[in-house]
């Protein structure tokens, strides 16, 4: 026997599968006494459920539609809060104050110790130049640092 | 004839105060019943599905008519009482005074059963019932309150809870299944 169409049967009970399945499904309970008998209980079950559930409390729908009304407003006019238009003169000291801060900020940050002096800019500006020369091309040659800190060495004892 | 309840809501987006007002007459009874069955609180529900109303008067113009009108709204509704029910949590484990439970369930009970010991037996048995659908965990509630009391067919209660149809057969399968055992022990 196929599988038991378990989650199948409130789609089926409802009448919402396709013919294929609901065939399918249609087979398998005149086949399975177990599964008749549950989609039997299942259709009690939901019978019931609404009268389990129940109604809420009576509300009168006038004094629900005014309160709803009021929340609207009073969500508008927070809306209108953030919104509404500033007065100039506000406006005007925010813009100023913003303005200072920003020149103000822009001074301190060229004080700063990381910006570039004078001979770096000039250095920056020769470093095309300086890509030419044969002697920065080839700078892996002067790698070997021993050898570099003892030239002055080297060179008084071929003299001695 | 009789306005959508889709073109309602792209003049809500132009703020057409007459379009809400027939959206809400339509849609409130329905959404405080949903947020009630949900929160089972009826202030809480009043307050929530209100909410539910504002949301949708705020973001009626992104609604672009992909699923339909009611699905769109009761995905904001049901998100927002599933939210209410997260944030409330802690302090529903210290005070269960939140339950409506006034109403009789007798009064709740409108088959009319003749036989008093069937009667009674049925009255214990909604009552269980009630009470377990009340404990279900919260996707699967929603699932079987969209099903039972909208009666919305599996493909909207998915795009409601935003997942598979799939997966709404299984929370509806293990919902009722849980339900199906509080019957059989009565």
């Amino acid at each position: 026997m196929a599988r038991h169409p378990d989650t199948d049967l409130v789609p089926y009970l409802r009448g919402e599968l396709p013919p294929a399945e609901r065939e399918r499904v249609a087979r398998h309970l005149e086949e399975c006494p177990d599964c008749k008998q549950d989609t039997e209980l299942l259709r009690d079950l939901l019978g019931n459920l609404s009268h389990a559930i129940g109604q809420p409390p009576a509300v009168s729908w006038a004094r629900y539609r005014a309160e709803l009304r009021e929340k609207l407003e009073a969500r508008r006019a927070q809306v209108r809060w953030w919104r509404r238009p500033m007065p100039l003169a506000v406006s005007a000291s925010l813009a100023a104050a913003l303005l200072l801060v920003a020149v103000w900020g822009g001074r301190e940050l060229s004080k700063s110790p990381d910006s570039l002096g004078p001979d770096e800019v000039v250095i920056g500006r020769e470093l095309g130049l300086l890509q030419e020369f044969r002697t920065v091309e080839r700078l892996d040659l002067l790698e070997d640092l021993e050898v570099i800190s003892n030239l002055d060495r080297l060179a008084s004892e071929r003299q001695g | 004839m009789e306005p959508s309840d889709e073109a309602l809501c792209e003049r809500v987006g132009r703020r057409d105060e007459a379009a809400f007002d027939l959206l809400v007459s339509r849609y409130q009874e329905r959404a405080y019943r949903l947020a009630w069955s949900i929160l089972r609180n009826a202030e809480d529900a009043r307050d929530i599905s209100q909410e539910a109303f504002i949301r949708l008067y705020e973001t009626a113009g992104s609604f672009r008519g992909k699923s339909k009108f009611s699905t769109w709204f009761y995905r904001v509704l049901v998100n927002l009482c599933l939210d209410h029910k997260r944030k409330h949590k802690w302090w529903k484990l210290l005070v269960r005074d939140d339950e409506d439970r006034s109403d009789t369930i007798l009064d709740r009970q409108p088959a009319p059963v003749n036989d008093p010991v069937d009667k009674l037996s049925r009255e214990e048995t909604l009552k269980a019932l009630g009470s377990a659908v009340d404990r279900l965990a919260p996707r699967q509630r929603a699932a079987v309150l969209l099903r039972v009391q909208e009666d919305m067919a599996t493909y909207d209660i998915a795009q409601v809870l935003k997942c598979s149809e799939a997966t709404v057969r299984v929370h509806l399968h293990r919902a009722l299944a849980t339900l199906k055992k509080t019957v059989e022990k009565h």
